[in-house]
């Protein structure tokens, strides 16, 4: 019987498990909790001992290191030979044409529009809307409930966080985290966080 | 030892404005990172003691003025940071590396007498380079920097500092306290076990400690009357010093550490405590570095601008981001349990409230203490 892997930790493991055995009922779902702090080649090692005859798999981790250790993982996967189709949720709404990319997660409810492109190993959260021609980057991660405006642009790697709409048209560089509620309108530099924890953006120069 | 510090000088803004003038002014200020002015055009911008100040480099070369346009005082860079030249954004003057002003249409629509004309050109400031750090000093006849902080600190300093890597993360941290309770709070040994038992304290055990020769040598300076302005530059460079504080707990090891290029090899938190207002520690024996500028900007407010860097890369890596991310967010905590207790020393002080009790391990915070009132007092000037 096809046997899918979903390979993370914590609490986007048990999300995703739960999501594609609500898929699918008769589909074998296997959990593969990756040890906290265990580096490249422990996961490739846990990731190189499963059986993947017949097998899928699919990443599923939170955003942290500004989705670093979701991306590494992916590429594990994919290095190993496992194929990591879309987990689309019930109730979300793709628009026609809208390709899905590898790993990407489309949440419960979540609305893509149409025209709007996806990296690979994206994650869009429950309930959120990706605008007309907006474009996400690779790994991005969407957290539940954002609104990314038409023609919006999120970075490689960019984690929006909840409560955030981005405005139309606004670009948001690589590998930012926006996690203070509000909306964005206007360009955010690459490596910018902006975080309720801090009155002051955070910046990366230099790189 | 009952300290003669006022409330006055945490709480009054003429007070405030005083020292800006005795102090600050006169001495030289860390104004950002080599780092980050590498290329034509970067600069720096910062407002110090009210002053705006831009750093700017001009083909390699950096060059500090006071960021105001001299035609209608229209800042002339705005970002804090950035490449871009040094051109006024209000009517398009622009300067060169000597402060000079082309004016576009100057002919047609300004014609300034030729005496005045001589006149209008940027204020230029003196800026020092000590390895990765900047400084400025916006005094007319600044003092070398030696005699601020002392050969074996700039050297210690510039040799630090010489091993940051470029990538650089910073913010600013706004602080509802006196700067002074910040440099008090460096300097007292003390305090970690009690306001960082979770955090700081579980990598390094601080042990404060009386240092008889350092009493004694407090004991004789409160005897005498600083009037002195050689004596007190030679007090003052004492206050700044820096190198290995105390060892770390366990061996530093984290997986990004065979990416750089450690400062040194030894397991010990390091720290420089640069007078009046700089610090720079690194946690994780010379792996990486936070920088720390505390901004006086009211009796009651300091700007805490802190950027983080790791040692020099060997070579670029693909998460060095997510390092000085981690980096930002792991030092959070520590920060906010310093900032919490000088706010909360800094809410109880009113115009009545009786002097503080020092102990005889803080004799370098009594030491300033007493320099400092000598210098507010009109003693001797910088």
């Amino acid at each position: 019987m096809p046997c899918k892997y979903v390979i993370g930790t914590g609490r986007e493991l048990r999300r995703a498990v739960a999501a594609w055995r609500a898929l699918d009922a008769n589909l074998d779902v296997r959990a593969v909790e990756i040890p906290e702090r265990a580096d490249a080649a422990a996961i490739r090692a846990v990731v190189e001992a499963l059986d993947q005859q017949e097998a899928t798999a699919f990443v599923a981790l939170d955003p942290r290191h500004l989705n670093f250790p979701r991306l590494e993982l992916a590429r594990v996967v994919a290095a190993c030979g496992l194929s990591a189709p879309a987990l689309v949720e019930a109730g979300a709404v793709v628009a026609a044409g809208v390709q899905l990319p590898v790993n990407a997660w489309i949440g419960a409810g979540a609305i893509l529009q149409p025209e709007c492109t996806l990296g690979a190993n994206v994650v869009i959260g429950p309930g959120a809307i990706v605008g007309h021609g907006a474009m996400l980057g690779e790994s991005a991660y969407i957290d539940a409930g954002v609104v990314i405006g038409h023609g919006a642009a999120i970075g490689v790697q960019a984690t929006i966080g909840l409560g955030v709409a981005i405005g139309h048209g606004v670009q948001v560089g690589a590998l930012c985290v926006i996690d203070r509620p509000g909306r964005i309108d206007a360009d955010v530099a690459a490596s910018t966080f902006i975080q309720t924890s801090h009155a002051h953006p955070i910046r990366i120069f230099g790189q | 030892m009952r300290s003669k510090m006022p409330p006055q000088a945490y709480i009054d803004q003429a007070w405030f404005d005083r020292e800006r003038e005795l102090l600050f002014k006169p001495l030289w200020q860390f104004i950002g990172l080599k780092s980050m002015l590498d290329q034509h055009n970067a600069f720096i911008s910062r407002t110090l003691f009210g002053i705006p100040i831009v750093v700017q480099n001009f083909r390699g070369e950096l060059r500090a003025f006071e960021n105001i346009c001299p035609h209608r005082q229209n800042p002339i860079q705005v970002a804090p940071q950035g490449v871009r030249p040094l051109f006024c954004g209000y009517h398009g003057w622009s300067f060169d590396k000597d402060g000079q002003t082309k004016i576009p249409y100057e002919d047609a629509l300004y014609r300034y007498p030729e005496e005045e004309r001589a006149c209008i050109h940027l204020r230029r400031f003196a800026l020092e380079v000590v390895g990765g750090l900047v400084f400025v000093n916006v005094s007319n006849d600044p003092l070398p920097i030696k005699q601020q902080f002392g050969a074996a600190m700039l050297a210690s300093m510039a040799q630090s500092s010489e091993s940051y890597d470029a990538e650089v993360i910073m913010t600013t941290y706004d602080g509802a306290f006196n700067w002074k309770l910040i440099y008090e709070n460096l300097r007292d040994g003390h305090h970690p076990r009690y306001v960082h038992p979770k955090t700081l304290y579980q990598d390094v055990k601080f042990e404060a400690s009386i240092n008889e020769y350092g009493l004694e040598a407090l004991h004789r300076q409160q005897a005498e009357e600083l009037t002195d302005r050689k004596r007190a530059l030679a007090l003052m460079r004492t206050y700044s010093y820096g190198g290995r504080d105390a060892p770390m707990e366990a061996p530093p090891n984290d997986w990004w550490h065979p990416h750089v290029e450690r400062y040194r090899d030894q397991d010990w938190y390091y720290n420089w405590l640069a007078y009046p207002n700089l610090h720079v520690a690194s946690s994780n024996g010379g792996h990486s570095f936070t920088i720390e500028h505390h901004i006086p900007v009211g009796p009651d407010r300091t700007e805490f601008v802190v950027y983080f860097v790791t040692a020099k890369k060997k070579q670029p890596y693909e998460a060095s981001a997510a390092v000085l991310y981690a980096h930002a967010m792991g030092a959070d905590p520590i920060l906010r349990e310093d900032i919490e207790v000088m706010e909360q020393i800094q809410r109880t002080l009113h115009g009545d409230a009786r002097p503080a009790h020092l102990g005889d391990y803080e004799f370098i915070n009594a030491g300033i203490e007493h320099w400092y009132l000598s210098l507010m007092e009109g003693k001797f000037a910088l």
